[in-house]
């Protein structure tokens, strides 16, 4: 049954969000807080050393004003525990929304050209799905530690974030559309070469209009501390579609059997909401 | 096995589902997705500051 696909995108989006709001609370909170207080710090020291981080600290006043204030996050209106306990809830919720997005209802549709069997079509779906809600927005927003303030206004970055994820989305599935016609009328090797493909053009096409990722350091940050930021972010979400699809692979029932057309209310171990009224 | 090609999960999906059923589900993920990424109301991207940093989402 249907409903079972979003339930187990639901299950597997808990565990993996419980896991990465416990990353947000016990490393990221901290360390965000932490660049933060640095990058203000520096920010207020920078004008007197004449340090040449000029361009970055410009360029941040004439950021459009509907965000006005939200420079100061750490130190604005809102106490620490009430952001931190938002952002470990948050963290949780991003988790859901990405199994339930990804491995409820996307992977329903996507599982019969999801290259493997078995569980291997979680971990190659979760890889997918890292790949495009996550490395896709990253070529044209790279992780930027706080204090990095971007030249666009929001709208313009907003649909650029949602037109990368969606670019992505499209070199996933055409991926996995060339794996599954390529497979059997050319072999393995050919479909393995046509399901990257797709990905390799994103890529090529994506560095070619907005060059090569790099992570911004704002003025007077450390690079190795920018890095470090970057480099956290990364492993978060690796982490987080790692876990998603590890338990997915435990709570899918890999089979075929609750997706199967026939079996809607009376495939054993099915629950009682999907039998029909009177049914015997 | 049933039910194996893309066409036919779309197929099932239309014949065993209510379109009430199938924009609820979209809703909500729709709100959650909207809300965890591109609310720009000054509070709610305040709080979630450190969340957005964690996950690479930053969109200021």
């Amino acid at each position: 049954m249907i409903a079972a696909y979003v339930v187990n995108g639901v299950k597997a989006g808990l565990v993996a969000g419980v896991v990465f709001g416990l990353l947000v609370a016990l490393v990221a909170n901290p360390l965000v807080a932490f660049a933060e207080e640095r990058a203000q710090v520096e920010h207020e020291g920078a004008t007197a050393d004449g340090h040449d981080h000029g361009s970055g600290d410009l360029e941040g006043h004439d950021h459009a004003g509907g965000d006005a204030g939200g420079h100061d996050h750490a130190s604005g209106g809102l106490p620490a525990i009430v952001s931190n306990g938002v952002s470990v809830l948050s963290g949780v919720l991003w988790g859901v929304f990405l199994g339930v997005a990804g491995f409820g209802i996307a992977f329903y549709v996507l599982e019969p050209i999801v290259p493997g069997s078995g569980s291997v079509r979680s971990y190659v779906f979760g890889g997918a799905g890292f790949l495009t809600a996550s490395v896709a927005p990253w070529f044209v927003f790279p992780p930027a530690p706080p204090g990095v303030v971007r030249s666009l206004d929001p709208n313009t970055a907003t649909l650029l974030y949602c037109g990368a994820v969606a670019a992505g989305a499209v070199a996933s599935v055409a991926g996995m559309y060339a794996h599954d016609r390529l497979r059997d009328a050319r072999g393995r090797l050919t479909a393995g070469v046509g399901a990257v493909l797709p990905w390799a053009l994103f890529v090529a096409g994506a560095v070619a209009v907005a060059g090569v990722p790099t992570v911004p350091v704002p003025g007077g940050m450390s690079a190795t501390l920018a890095t470090g930021l970057a480099g956290l972010v990364v492993f978060g979400q690796a982490l987080t579609w790692l876990v998603l699809a590890g338990a997915h692979a435990r709570f899918h029932d890999s089979s075929g059997a609750s997706a199967g057309p026939t079996d809607t209310g009376t495939v054993a171990g099915s629950t009682a909401d999907d039998v029909p009224a009177g049914s015997p | 096995m049933t039910a194996n090609t893309v066409h036919d999960r779309l197929a099932l999906a239309r014949t065993t589902l209510t379109p009430t059923q199938v924009i609820s589900v979209l809703l909500a993920v729709a709100a959650l997705g909207f809300t965890l990424v591109l609310l720009q109301d000054p509070t709610a991207h305040e709080a979630m500051h450190n969340f957005r940093h964690a996950a690479g989402v930053v969109c200021h």
